[in-house]
């Protein structure tokens, strides 16, 4: 009992001790992490905050890439990366913290429109331009808009589509999570673009935008439809597991396949491989952020909204890069 | 009279029932007679394989008295680790597979250790090991699906061919009737089966779940035994993240996310009460079954998403209350 007791008490003084280590540890730390940034704020020109909504999905994670890569050629800027985890509040917390940390220049890639759209606009207010990058912010107060048009990817992959099959024939869509916009703005652009054609959509199914899903999915629409020309999916890696179900019902020389995205590593790969007939760029636009960020703060005017154009991946250009979809 | 009602007592004749309930299911929506070919009875038996190898380690988990939310993050982190080591490294796949499986072992552990010595409540050191597990696969991934596209140190990616192994795992054998990966399913849950009623430290999952006290008092090392159950569940887990990234010819960081739940409703709908100390794992066979026939039924007659979460959820519900002794 005494020794229990003793125990405690010692357990005790180590707990207090360790608080107050912990304490100094912290404080230390937190100096050397405030002069580190203050120098190396002093070595460059401008500081860029840069708050991604979710680094769950690999686009996401290559737009970051692009962007740390278009940085690095530009010695006179840093970029402070946030990474918001899919969360709404997280990410206007991340806003405010850029704000208060005085950065020459915010770039966010917004998890939804309405929670970040004061907080921007708060940003905006206080002088700090704000380029937002792939989603949305309601109203005007921000700097530039950066973008990609799924619905104009979604009609040009419909015509690429009906003019390969030669105006007919049978197709599986795949499509993404219908509750979000790319999922909406890919199938309304894909059923635009078939319009007045004899395609034929037999089977359509939401993967959520997983592999796994669209193999479930496409195996399904294999069992009941003995003949399939073509899988449209919303992304690349559905189409690629809607192969993977093909080729395992011995059935993947007698359709195509075609997805969008178009990442280095993803479809342009599986186009490489002979796997994807096709794959439509979603363009992440980092490159162009990057350079109309210096742009902004060399003072030089920017337009309201960027709309990023977009190529086709096929098996006859992916060695020379793809080539660019007519406006 | 009474006879017969002590055998629809019985879990295992209930499950059965509700199995033969959903099987008639997708005899009247068969969607043009697809229900009818094998094909889609081996794509359900190949899609429920994953899932229902983290379901069989879920049942010692549960059993024991336990739950085990860290099963679809280990799945992701095992899927990365096993493609990187075979796909960039290119270990031997034996090797790989048994430092995975090393690798799923640890995290089985740790969140055991959580549990039986530091008395956390498993949901919470189960939770933590979820979050934590999901993070090393992001870290060790880079954030970014380990597929063959590797990339070059100029920023290009060239493509590799994918391992022997993952073709291997993937393939369907006896003349294309049955999937690798359901053979895995199979073997596990027959060792789990055996271990559960033959092996002494399986009758102590038994003792340990239907009731703690009891079970120290009856000289049963209850830390041990509850590190054991995390650790095989561990294993498990493991093993299907071994399959997934062979199906998929990657590993993906966020395979297996919600994996989990599907995982407890398996077990659950089999009759395996979630209180423990009751539950075999072929019960868990049947739960399986249910689950995988039921999407299946639900995809190939392609009913949109928002009917297949309703229905889904109400045909759980519906499972679970028959299975209920009155």
């Amino acid at each position: 009992m005494k020794y229990g007791l003793s125990r405690l008490r010692r357990r005790g003084r180590r707990d207090a001790k360790s608080a107050l280590r912990n304490d100094i540890v912290f404080l230390l730390g937190f100096l050397v992490c405030v002069t580190a940034g203050v120098s190396h704020a002093q070595a460059h020109k401008w500081t860029i905050g840069m708050s991604q909504c979710n680094l769950g999905e690999p686009w996401r994670v290559q737009m970051n890439a692009d962007i740390r890569k278009a940085a690095e050629e530009h010695p006179e800027i840093t970029v402070i990366f946030k990474d918001a985890q899919n969360d709404n509040l997280r990410q206007v917390a991340h806003v405010e913290e850029f704000v208060r940390a005085g950065v020459n220049l915010i770039i966010i890639s917004p998890k939804e429109a309405a929670p970040l759209t004061r907080p921007v606009a708060d940003a905006y207010g206080r002088g700090i331009p704000v380029i937002v990058l792939d989603r949305r912010v309601l109203g005007d107060r921000y700097t530039c808009f950066i973008g990609a048009d799924n619905r104009k990817i979604g009609r040009a992959a419909g015509r690429w589509i009906a003019a390969l099959l030669g105006g007919k024939g049978t197709v599986v869509e795949l499509k993404g999570l219908m509750t979000s916009t790319p999922g909406q703005d890919r199938n309304a652009g894909f059923r635009e673009g078939i319009r007045g054609s004899g395609i034929d959509v037999i089977f359509e199914a939401d993967m959520k935008w997983l592999e796994p899903d669209a193999r479930k999915e496409m195996e399904s629409a294999l069992a009941r439809f003995p003949h399939i020309d073509l899988v449209y999916a919303h992304n690349d890696p559905a189409a690629h597991g809607a192969y993977l179900a093909a080729k395992a019902a011995g059935r993947e020389a007698t359709m195509k396949f075609v997805g969008i995205d178009g990442l280095p590593q993803e479809g342009q790969m599986y186009v490489r491989q002979g796997i994807l007939a096709a794959s439509f760029e979603y363009p992440t636009g980092g490159r162009e952020a990057i350079r109309t960020a210096l742009s902004i703060l060399s003072g030089t005017s920017v337009p309201k909204e960027i709309t990023l154009p977009s190529r086709v991946f096929t098996k006859d250009n992916i060695a020379k890069g793809g080539e660019w979809l007519p406006e | 009279m009474n006879g017969l009602r002590r055998i629809l007592g019985t879990p295992g004749v209930r499950a059965c029932l509700s199995l033969v309930m959903v099987f008639a299911l997708g005899l009247i929506f068969n969607a043009d007679g697809a229900f009818f070919s094998w094909g889609t009875h081996r794509d359900m038996l190949r899609q429920v394989s994953v899932i229902g190898i983290l379901a069989c380690g879920m049942t010692v988990v549960i059993i024991a008295g336990g739950i085990d939310l860290s099963v679809g993050s280990v799945l992701g982190l095992s899927a990365v680790l096993f493609s990187l080591l075979t796909i960039h490294q290119g270990w031997n796949p034996f090797l790989a597979a048994l430092a995975t499986i090393a690798a799923g072992l640890g995290c089985g552990t740790i969140s055991g250790v959580l549990s039986g010595k530091f008395r956390i409540q498993p949901f919470i050191s189960t939770l933590a090991m979820m979050v934590f597990a999901r993070g090393v696969a992001k870290w060790v991934s880079g954030g970014q699906k380990v597929s063959t596209a590797v990339q070059m140190s100029d920023g290009s990616y060239q493509y590799v061919p994918s391992p022997p192994v993952f073709d291997l795992l993937g393939a369907r054998i006896a003349g294309g009737h049955v999937a690798v990966v359901t053979l895995v399913l199979a073997a596990c849950l027959l060792l789990v089966g055996v271990f559960l009623s033959r092996v002494r430290w399986g009758r102590h999952m038994y003792a340990l779940g239907g009731n703690e006290e009891a079970a120290r008092y009856a000289g049963i090392p209850v830390r041990a035994t509850t590190v054991l159950a995390y650790a095989i569940s561990g294993v498990l887990c493991a093993v299907a993240g071994i399959c997934q990234a062979a199906q998929e010819l990657q590993g993906d960081p966020e395979a297996g996310t919600t994996y989990e739940l599907s995982a407890i409703a398996m077990v659950v709908i089999g009759g395996t009460s979630l209180r423990g100390g009751q539950g075999t794992i072929w019960l868990t066979a049947l739960g399986i079954l249910i689950i995988g026939y039921l999407e299946k039924i639900l995809s190939i007659n392609a009913v949109g998403e928002e009917t297949r979460l309703m229905l889904t959820g109400a045909i759980i519900v519906a499972a679970v209350l028959f299975q209920r002794k009155e």
